[in-house]
């Protein structure tokens, strides 16, 4: 057990830290700048640099992506784009793409020259994405696809997306589906933004009619989708463990800032000791993430896969951004509801959610955002329950039942 | 970056573990319940023989030279197995205390006495007003020709009952001292204070006029704040592994349980309000885990964060313990609530231990103080 870090991840922080100093954007104003920004970060190795380096990535260790994610969040520098493309797409086409589609889409991933998106939920299928049941039928030459995607991040600027669909409305539930590859770029292809309680639509309604995908854009065999999509992949498995924390500490900092110069009763909020329980609680709980971040790269590290227990970790951070956020809110007031016209010392000055420097208000709306998505805390605690403890799988109406 | 164990550190956590599952089942534990003292000589003299009782002390005086990793993986195997005895009161509390603040004779004398198990000791840290500040010590000790007389009544003193020796902090004219005071002398009255863990003995100890030796002094006069600090960190980080071993018992006996328990024509476990609850004890479990183990090699690297992950660990764990505990009561049901059922032990001693050495609230005020001062 040694917690510090290495001489060379030590040495490693530095060389980021610098190239960002020497960089970095100081302002992005919009997709172009965005993309050219995403280009400057993979031209100098720290994008996609999990990646095999066959496939144009760095072979980097969990914990130099690690790092790289925690040195942007410290500088607050803008985040790259193509996320999906990079955590998700990309290692699904490594892994079971054929040497075609590798050569076609892989690299213009890496440079986001190509935006993808991630067609998987449905309005009727969330938690139980099995349960989806937009259609592909084979035309002979083609598949043609008609159905309702909904949750889809970046369906607006995406160029292409990975879509999971029902191919055979005969087979039990879980093997009738499968994975294809679709231009995004077409008629057949409808994509609404859906404003969420933020106001603002970073995910979209994407609708479907006779839209066209190639013989050649299916992924893996056909009835197999459903195995892809279930497969934990991704290089960037360091990804945000870090970063996430700094993230979450530097709000904390603002936080005790504005607790020192709001009154209740006549005294600083900061000198009230139910605030201060409050705040050394959350406190606590963030050092036990950072700790659990540290466990967490140190599997990674000797090349472990976390597995179930990656529940663990999103659970626990998505429940606790939702209670910090929470006590922003108890502690800032009104000031904290504010989206407009907020004073400059109440302004959230790191990135938020989707990278924007923004509003408390609009951290507070996102918190509730991360307890759903990616596996709902629910199903976290029926996968901690089931795959970690063992313990004895709930009767569902699905396990039984077979075909729909 | 390594946050795992060494092979060492492994096979130590087994050998613990193995030495405990056969030496101090539950049924031993409820027989040191009964017991007037409270522990039982065979295991003592195994501990000792197993060189733990002088784990974290230094090789010179007869220890092992280990560091706070080690001795949290003991304490969390003993809080598995409700451990009876004064190891902690012994080897944590007098043990290091004297190690971080003793002189090379006070040290002599009788760090290897605790290593061999010859000797036990404790440390008088709580009064009335249940103040962890050391300078809110209000016992008093007055210079005389030969020494010093100490007056005073110190509160939740574990293991005074067998010890030989306790320190004890009293205000000097310099400020506040540590003294080595033989619990039997004259003008030292021992009474049990009896809490819930019957397995874990607390005494209230009265001093009027006791008269101790020049060189019963620990440190210099008045410096006995940073030696108290610092071992309160230690304490309230040893405490918390303890706890967590109790909680992580609790865990396992909870999942084995709603594994055979049916209800309703279904195993328990299979119900979303039971298998979820299952899953917050494994979180709150696996995040003590981190913190508990975070601070202890905080503390024995010399971290720059040493003191505040020891008010993290302590406060998050107090919490996590007392939750997990508790649910596991809760998804046993009538049984667990019963006294031949063990389960109540390993809550007990999380609950017995949560207030000491600062409680989750006392905790949180030093975390904020910290970012504040």
């Amino acid at each position: 057990m040694d917690l510090n870090y290495t001489a060379e991840d030590v040495a490693f922080r530095k060389q980021v830290r610098t190239w960002l100093e020497q960089n970095m954007p100081r302002q992005i104003k919009n997709l172009d700048e965005r993309k050219a920004w995403h280009r400057r970060l993979y031209e100098g190795g720290y994008l996609g640099m999990g990646w095999p380096r066959e496939y144009g990535g760095q072979g980097a260790r969990p914990m130099e992506q690690a790092i790289v994610a925690d040195e942007m969040a410290r500088a607050g520098a803008p985040p790259p784009t193509n996320g999906l493309g990079l955590g998700i797409v990309g290692p699904t086409i490594v892994v079971h793409g054929t040497d075609a589609q590798k050569r076609r889409f892989l690299r213009k991933i890496l440079t986001a020259e190509e935006m993808w998106c991630q067609l998987y939920s449905e309005p009727n299928a969330g938690s139980d994405l099995a349960a989806l049941r937009t259609a592909a039928e084979d035309k002979g030459d083609h598949f043609q696809v008609t159905g309702q995607k909904i949750w889809t991040s970046g369906g607006a600027i995406a160029d292409w997306g990975l879509l999971l669909a029902r191919t055979d409305p005969a087979a039990s539930k879980h093997k009738g589906i499968s994975c294809f590859l679709i231009d995004m770029r077409q008629p057949g292809v409808d994509v609404r933004p859906l404003k969420q309680i933020t106001g603002s639509s970073e995910f979209c309604e994407v609708f479907m009619t006779d839209a066209r995908v190639e013989k050649e854009n299916l992924i893996g065999r056909l009835g197999e989708g459903w195995g892809i999509a279930q497969t934990t992949l991704g290089y960037e498995r360091g990804g945000r463990a870090l970063a996430r924390i700094t993230t979450y500490a530097s709000q904390y900092k603002q936080l005790m800032d504005a607790a020192r110069r709001l009154k209740r009763n006549g005294r600083p909020i900061l000198d009230d000791a139910v605030t201060r329980q409050k705040l050394g609680r959350i406190w606590a709980d963030l050092e036990v993430e950072r700790y659990g971040a540290l466990r967490v790269l140190t599997l990674l590290e000797r090349g472990e896969h976390p597995g179930a227990s990656g529940s663990l970790t999103k659970l626990s951070y998505s429940e606790f951004e939702k209670r910090f956020m929470e006590l922003a809110e108890e502690i800032l007031g009104p000031y904290g509801q504010l989206t407009g016209g907020v004073p400059p010392e109440y302004r959230l000055e790191v990135d938020t959610a989707v990278g924007d420097h923004g509003t408390w208000a609009y951290a507070f709306l996102w918190s509730r955002a991360g307890t759903i998505y990616a596996g709902s805390s629910e199903i976290q605690k029926n996968v901690i329950g089931e795959r970690i403890l063992g313990l004895p799988k709930e009767s569902r109406a699905d396990r039984v039942g077979g075909t729909r | 970056m390594n946050f795992s164990f060494s092979e060492d550190q492994t096979l130590l956590r087994s050998s613990v573990r193995a030495a405990l599952d056969e030496q101090c089942k539950p049924a031993h534990v409820r027989a040191m319940m009964e017991d007037p003292r409270g522990y039982g000589d065979a295991l003592w003299g195994e501990m000792a023989k197993l060189g733990w009782l002088g784990l974290p002390l230094a090789e010179e005086h007869g220890g092992a030279g280990l560091g706070v990793v080690e001795l949290a993986l003991v304490l969390e195997e003993m809080g598995r197995a409700a451990y009876p005895g004064p190891y902690f009161a012994s080897v944590v509390l007098a043990g290091l205390g004297l190690e971080l603040g003793g002189s090379a004779a006070q040290k002599e004398k009788w760090l290897p006495a605790i290593a061999s198990g010859r000797a036990c000791g404790t440390a008088a840290l709580l009064e009335d007003t249940l103040d962890w500040d050391p300078a809110a010590t209000a016992a008093t000790a007055a210079k005389t020709v030969t020494g010093w007389t100490l007056d005073g009544v110190k509160r939740f003193v574990p293991w005074a009952h067998v010890a030989d020796v306790a320190l004890v902090p009293a205000r000097t004219p310099e400020g506040v001292s540590l003294f080595l005071v033989d619990p039997r002398a004259a003008g030292v009255t021992v009474t049990p204070m009896v809490g819930i863990d019957l397995a874990n003995r607390w005494s209230e100890m009265r001093l009027a006029g006791v008269a101790v030796p020049a060189d019963a002094l620990v440190g210099a006069a008045g410096g006995a704040g940073p030696v108290l600090e610092a071992l309160l960190r230690r304490a309230a980080v040893g405490a918390a592994a303890e706890m967590l071993g109790a909680a992580r018992r609790c865990l396992d006996m909870s999942v084995g349980y709603v594994k055979v328990r049916e209800q309703f024509g279904q195993l328990i476990g299979s119900f979303q309000a039971i298998r979820h609850r299952c899953a917050e004890m494994l979180v709150e479990v696996e995040k003590a885990h981190a913190a508990v183990y975070y601070a202890a090699w905080a503390l024995s690297a010399g971290a720059e964060d040493a003191a505040m992950a020891a008010s993290v660990c302590k406060s998050f764990v107090s919490e996590a313990a007392r939750q997990v505990c508790g649910d596991a009561i809760q998804v046993h049901g009538g049984i667990g609530f019963t006294w031949k059922y063990d389960l109540h032990l390993y809550f007990k001693r999380a609950k017995g231990l949560e207030p000491l050495y600062g409680d989750a609230a006392h905790h949180r005020e030093l975390l904020v103080r910290g970012q504040t001062a």
